[in-house]
């Protein structure tokens, strides 16, 4: 049984499958940073509901590190955004824009929120864009809102 | 070989080699294994589990047989040269050396499980048992059922991700292995190898007590020949004392243990010696998932850019939606140009000869805490004294972060540099390559129902079920009529979880949100699985051992609400318990 296993696995395997492949694959280098980053849509309120607030807005795409960092300081006066909400998104090196989405939880219902927008490269280095300020209104309880599509 | 001819094969080789090969050797010098340990509430195992890790036994056992019989027909070996080198067999040598060693069942704590018991070919090297990737999600160990907290992540393509680096231009983590990266490569300068040493010494997997035990078993081993032909004569020549094959037979984690992580106690130069062969254990299995017979690059993607094959037209769809609308390349980076406009011709060549569909880096992408996870259950003390989670569902997976933390159930961090990032890493994940994602045995060729399919668990917690499912993740995880503030099993009446209703992710800091509300249709969904299966590979010539799986395929429903039977309710969770959240640098946000 053995000399038939034997025979069997050098027909199959030995010398057509055993070799090494091509070299390790490297991390690509970042993308050239774009000279000047605008907001082309938004910043508007995607969606809505009693738990969760997503802010999206897109811009050209700022280059730079591979993982940026999209950045909402809100509040509820509109001289007061002190809070911060933010979220990495990953750059699409291929792509032209870059849509920033961000992630607000557990803000009170039926409320006015002022809000404000930028963004960063994952070493803290702002793309130098911010939005002037907007509003949104949160939902009723079991309400939900459904704004801006992609 | 034909199904048949396996079949038959495995039934003339069950007889024989259990009495030629198991039998001598199945039982540890002082005993059997006590009990099963089994804490488990009804319904967590499924219940074919005990046969189904017979079958993948019988499976290992022939290909360990095949194994065998390559390095029997290996040419004699011929050290020559300056610094010496194994001229013309080196690469086969080491090779076949690693895949011996891959699928030795010997190497485990009680003999009966050998790391491809977790990671067999027919599913990309990952987990080979439908019913454990449809329910328990993580492997049970040499020790049953011990088990572990993930899915059993694929060998394919991992030696080409890099030693963990944070690279200070990007200001991010990129490579290491395992999803949690923990197996840095920072000694052996490369992370596959080092992975290749942690399931030998986990204690829910292989569950030996000390790295020297793996030695012990090998210096035991048939083929420790060519471990001496390849590593150097002497490599194994250690004076293990007598009481080696009873502590190498009692699982680690054992309260005899304490915390003594040597416990087979070896003079200073033996030690340096038993080192040493650890860590050419590891890079020979390194070496063996770096061959061809692991990694070959035979997808028909590859054939496509070697001119060699055409797309059909829902995977070219599935390909410009890849990298364009539903934009998965930013992170599963395929080395193309940039993405077309209508009208245009996409001239690009590839920026990498193999475009390995990552970007090495980690990850949070939301996913809800999986209540099928048998770590959660795994509360109470076994035969030998270890509890392997002792906060039950107040544990919570922070991923890379509580690695960077050296936290429970992770592994040292060798980096102090790195601790401050853990807040902005929690909950992150390795990236894996997508090549092989859609891997499955030849006869039930495909991951997704109504098949005939394989069953496999998609992401780290095993809580997606198919490629449909996958990509309809990433496509409405923040829809806000599906995202709803529930566990799994609790959607609300009128949804359907993993189609109408995501519950709630299990750590909210730090989640990507480069997807989430892609606006794909339906049918462009499945476009990309059709796209996401041309990366499997097997295209050019046949994948070595696709053909071994002996199990069943499973048949019926559709891929949309593939497993949602499984699916049971989340208990009542706990707070995230202190020993894991509670660790600064604290996480930037409360995690529930």
């Amino acid at each position: 049984m053995n000399g038939l296993l034997q025979t069997l696995a050098i027909t199959t395997t030995v010398g057509s499958l055993l070799s090494f492949q091509p070299a390790a694959a490297q991390v690509l280098p970042p993308a050239k940073k774009a000279e000047r980053v605008e907001i082309s849509r938004g910043p508007e309120l995607e969606s809505a509901t009693n738990h969760l607030t997503i802010i999206r807005w897109t811009t050209n795409n700022p280059g730079g590190s591979d993982v940026h960092y999209g950045i909402v300081h809100y509040g509820t006066d509109p001289k007061d955004l002190s809070q911060t909400a933010k979220n990495p998104i990953r750059l699409n090196q291929g792509h032209a824009s870059t849509t920033f989405r961000v992630r607000i939880y557990d803000l009170k219902p039926r409320t006015t929120y002022y809000y404000t927008v930028t963004s960063e490269e994952s070493n803290g280095t702002s793309d130098g864009v911010k939005s002037t300020v907007r509003t949104f209104t949160t939902p009723a309880p079991g309400e939900i809102i459904v704004g801006a599509r992609p | 070989m034909n199904r048949r001819a396996l079949i038959a094969l495995l039934r003339m080789s069950a007889i024989v080699v259990f009495g030629l090969v198991v039998a001598p050797q199945a039982v540890p010098a002082e005993g059997s294994p006590p009990a099963a340990y089994n804490p488990y509430p009804p319904g967590i195992l499924p219940a074919d589990l005990q046969s189904e890790i017979d079958r993948v036994s019988r499976e290992v056992k022939f290909i360990f047989q095949q194994a065998l019989a390559e390095w029997r027909a290996l040419p004699p070996p011929n050290l020559t040269g300056q610094p010496p080198t194994l001229q013309g067999s080196g690469y086969d040598m080491v090779q076949t050396l690693g895949k011996l060693m891959n699928y030795d069942e010997n190497i485990s704590v009680f003999k009966n499980q050998a790391c491809a018991s977790c990671h067999m070919p027919y599913a990309g090297f990952s987990g080979p048992i439908p019913s454990v990737n449809l329910t328990m999600v993580a492997f049970p160990g040499s020790f049953h059922f011990r088990a572990g907290k993930r899915t059993a992540q694929r060998y394919t393509y991992s030696p080409w991700f890099p030693v963990l680096q944070f690279n200070e231009t990007q200001a991010l983590f990129f490579g290491g292995n395992f999803w949690d990266s923990r197996a840095t490569g920072y000694l052996l300068q490369n992370p596959d190898a080092e992975q290749a040493q942690h399931p030998p010494v986990d204690t829910q997997e292989m569950g030996a007590p000390d790295t020297a035990c793996i030695v012990f078993r090998l210096s035991q081993a048939e083929y420790r020949p060519l471990f001496e032909q390849v590593w150097g004569e002497g490599a194994l020549d250690i004076k293990f004392p007598p009481n080696t094959e009873k502590i190498c037979s009692t699982p680690g984690g054992a309260a005899v243990f304490g915390t003594d992580t040597t416990p087979v106690k070896l003079s200073p130069g033996d030690r340096l010696l038993a080192n040493r062969a650890f860590d050419n254990w590891g890079q020979s299995v390194d070496a063996f998932e770096k061959s061809k017979e692991v990694s070959p690059f035979t997808s028909k993607f590859d054939a496509v850019l070697a001119g060699k094959a055409t797309l059909t037209a829902d995977e070219t769809a599935g390909y410009n939606l890849f990298r364009g609308k539903a934009n998965c390349n930013s992170c599963h980076v395929d080395g193309r140009g940039t993405t077309l406009n209508r009208g245009q011709t996409d001239n690009s060549v590839t920026a990498t000869t193999n475009p390995l569909f990552t970007c090495f880096g980690s990850a949070n992408e939301g996913l809800p805490l999986n209540p099928r996870n048998a770590f959660y259950y795994q509360t109470k003390p076994d035969f030998f004294g270890f509890t392997p989670n002792p906060f039950g569902f107040g544990y919570r997976d922070l991923g890379l972060g509580t690695f960077l933390r050296s936290g429970f159930g992770s592994a040292p961090n060798p980096n102090a540099e790195w601790i401050p990032f853990a807040p902005t890493s929690d909950g992150q994940f390795q990236v894996s390559t997508a090549r092989n994602v859609a891997m499955a045995p030849t006869q039930c060729p495909t991951t997704e129902a109504p098949g005939p399919y394989f069953q496999k668990g998609f992401f780290h917690n095993g809580y997606i079920k198919s490629l449909k499912q996958l990509v309809h993740f990433y496509n409405t995880r923040d829809e806000p009529n599906f995202a709803f503030p529930v566990t799994s099993g609790h959607c609300p009446r009128g949804t359907v979880e993993r189609v109408t209703c995501w519950p709630m992710p299990e750590v909210r800091n730090n989640i990507d949100m480069t997807t989430g509300k892609l606006g794909l249709t339906d049918r462009e969904e499945n476009q990309i699985v059709a796209f996401l299966q041309t990366l499997t590979d097997g295209f050019t010539k046949p994948y070595p051992n696709r053909d071994t799986f002996t199990g069943m395929c499973m048949s019926g429903g559709t891929a949309a609400t593939q497993g949602n039977e499984s699916i049971i309710p989340t208990p009542p969770l706990p707070p995230c318990v202190s020993a894991i959240c509670g660790v600064a640098p604290f996480p930037t946000m409360p995690i529930p």
